[in-house]
């Protein structure tokens, strides 16, 4: 079984069923990416596996552990972290403090240990800024630490927002459509990102429509649309997939 | 960066003279009616350093806070005159505001926004209703009479100038252990919260538990206000738990600068301060004064107005910019390397 397991998870919205009883593996040291046409359910599986939306049917299970239906922080602790499909970040903080609120569940001092300045809590502040400053330097963002996040241009908070995902330390972390609004040179230094922290240990699933990134930084490729899982496999077998070409040319184009 | 340590040293500095200031002003302040003004501005600034950090941090409003003043007031008020002891009746005061802030933490903070809003405007109705009928223990709109001041044994704070030094002993600490909070952990929780609830969830932060937390935080101060204004001034009746009331604490913090501690401050002691400026500013006149006192809920709703239309960063947003200007200047006359 994989690190992520997810069984016949399906999501109603109304009339119409987003996700339809979608099951995939996901194995720890992989970059893992779910594509297909819009409207296919990518983000909706994202909010299922988050715990941003609690499933009608299906169960998910992170590391052995059923996940499914409990509230997103407690997933976050076990070590499964998200990023949002149009970056949201707090744009009133600094970038650095950005990265220490991702810290939030690896650090513990609360109203009173800091009201009071304890030394413990001064200690911990003090180990979790150097942790953050090396969190920055990882995505090249070592520089602007002190700047107003909301002063980022967007390739940039992009990045800022995957340093605030790996603040807290992740087993797996889950990217919603990271390229999305990136130049080519962006999008070239993501995927260069996303390989430094594959390798630094952790899993990696995204949603993405850029088809280049996918087809470069993925092991494997599960396919949707319209909320059912069509294919799945390693790029190369995904391309030369007939549901796969028919999907996408049904409605547009591939642009690769 | 050297911007950084030149605004820090910058803020030790200012803090150094406000609290020498603080502290000499029972001392130098002859003027009985000032000093009784100075003091309304320290209770003030215990409630308004809880609510900076409920609605200026978390950006959860309350228009109910009122109410918490009131509890505490209350409560520590009628015990003392049953004959317990100061502290322990400011224990209980500050425990009932922490406790009515839970019960009304606990639902109200699923609500967002207009109906957050609504919520503690209706539970501050409602306690106001409470301490007008229940005239057994608050004696109704007559008030209760006689509350005898602070003390703790022989030690009685009832002088003017002993009134004065405990409000602002109990402010200062306050303030200071705001201040610690803020800047760490649970602060930028809190903010995070105010700027996005879902990339805060998404960090792992339990934000009910967050936010509840922070409601009882700023209901206890209140509470601990309410406790210090009770035994400052030995009457309170329901007049001064009202709605206008909650609406000036909310104006204060608006005006200082949301996310901002210090700006909170400013905007508590200019709007304390303003209906009774004569006490400061000599040469005013008394129709100056009265037009003010007249036009008091006025002003405080357009501060209000055009604080959020005109001045969203309210004063600290202006101390910001004027520090950045600053340390840019003085980047500059360093060669222009920072």
């Amino acid at each position: 079984m994989g690190m992520l397991s997810v069984q016949g998870i399906t999501k109603r919205f109304g009339g119409l069923t987003a996700v339809d009883a979608v099951s995939f593996e996901v194995h720890e040291g992989t970059i893992h990416a779910i594509i297909g046409p819009n409207g296919a359910g990518k983000s909706t599986a994202f909010n299922l596996l988050t715990g941003f939306e609690k499933p009608d049917a299906g169960t998910v299970s992170f590391e052995g552990a059923t996940i499914t239906g409990m509230r997103p922080h407690r997933i976050v602790r076990l070590g499964l972290v998200r990023t949002f499909q149009n970056t949201v970040l707090f744009d009133d903080m600094t970038v650095l403090e950005n990265v220490l609120v991702g810290m939030h569940v690896r650090t513990r001092a609360g109203f009173i240990g800091s009201a009071l300045a304890l030394p413990r809590v001064r200690t911990e502040e003090r180990l979790a800024a150097e942790e953050a400053h090396r969190l920055l330097r990882l995505v090249d963002l070592g520089e602007v630490a002190d700047a107003r996040a909301g002063d980022l241009p967007h390739g940039r908070r992009r990045l800022l927002e995957i340093a605030r995902a790996l603040g807290s330390r992740p087993r797996l972390m889950l990217l919603d459509e990271p390229a999305a609004g990136l130049n080519n040179a962006e999008t070239a230094q993501l995927a260069e990102t996303l390989r430094r922290v594959r390798d630094s240990g952790v899993t990696i699933v995204v949603v993405e429509h850029d088809m280049g990134l996918v087809m470069d930084v993925s092991d494997e490729i599960v396919v949707l649309n319209e909320g059912r899982k069509i294919a799945e496999g390693p790029p190369l077998l995904i391309q030369k997939d007939p549901a796969v070409i028919e999907a996408y040319l049904g409605e547009e184009a591939v642009d690769a | 960066m050297a911007a950084v340590p030149a605004t820090r040293t910058l803020r030790w500095a200012l803090a150094a003279i406000a609290g020498g200031l603080v502290l000499a002003a029972p001392f130098v302040v002859t003027d009985k009616y000032l000093l009784r003004i100075l003091t309304f501005v320290g209770i003030n600034l215990i409630m308004v350093a809880g609510l900076s950090l409920l609605f200026g941090y978390a950006g959860q409003i309350s228009l109910g806070h009122a109410a918490f003043y009131g509890l505490g007031a209350y409560t520590s008020g009628f015990l003392a005159k049953l004959g317990v002891a100061w502290p322990l009746a400011l224990v209980a005061g500050v425990a009932a505001a922490a406790l009515g802030g839970l019960l009304l933490a606990l639902p109200s903070l699923r609500l967002k926004g207009h109906y957050l809003a609504m919520a503690t405007l209706g539970f501050g109705e409602i306690m106001l209703f409470f301490f007008t009928e229940t005239e057994v223990i608050t004696g109704g709109s007559n008030g209760l009479r006689g509350i005898p001041p602070a003390g703790l044994g022989p030690l009685v704070a009832d002088t003017p100038q002993t009134k004065y030094l405990l409000v602002w002993a109990v402010a200062c600490v306050v303030l200071l252990l705001a201040a610690n909070v803020v800047r760490r952990r649970p602060g930028r929780a809190l903010r995070a919260i105010h700027g996005s609830e879902m990339a805060a969830q998404a960090c792992g932060i339990d934000t009910v538990r967050m936010k509840v937390q922070v409601f009882v935080i700023s209901a206890a101060l209140g509470g601990l206000s309410g406790v210090l204004y009770a035994h400052y001034v030995g009457f309170i009746s329901p007049s001064t738990f009202t709605l206008h009331y909650s609406l000036v604490l909310v104006t204060m913090v608006a005006l200082g600068g949301m996310g901002s501690l210090a700006g909170a401050v400013a905007g508590t002691v200019l709007l304390t301060m303003l209906p009774y400026a004569d006490a400061i500013i000599p040469g005013l006149s008394r129709a100056t004064v009265e037009l003010l006192q007249d036009w008091e809920s006025d002003i405080h709703g357009m501060v209000l107005i055009l604080v959020m239309l005109f001045m969203p960063g309210g004063l600290a947003g202006w101390g910001r910019s004027f520090l950045a200007r600053i340390s840019v200047r003085r980047a500059r006359s360093a060669g222009g390397d920072a």
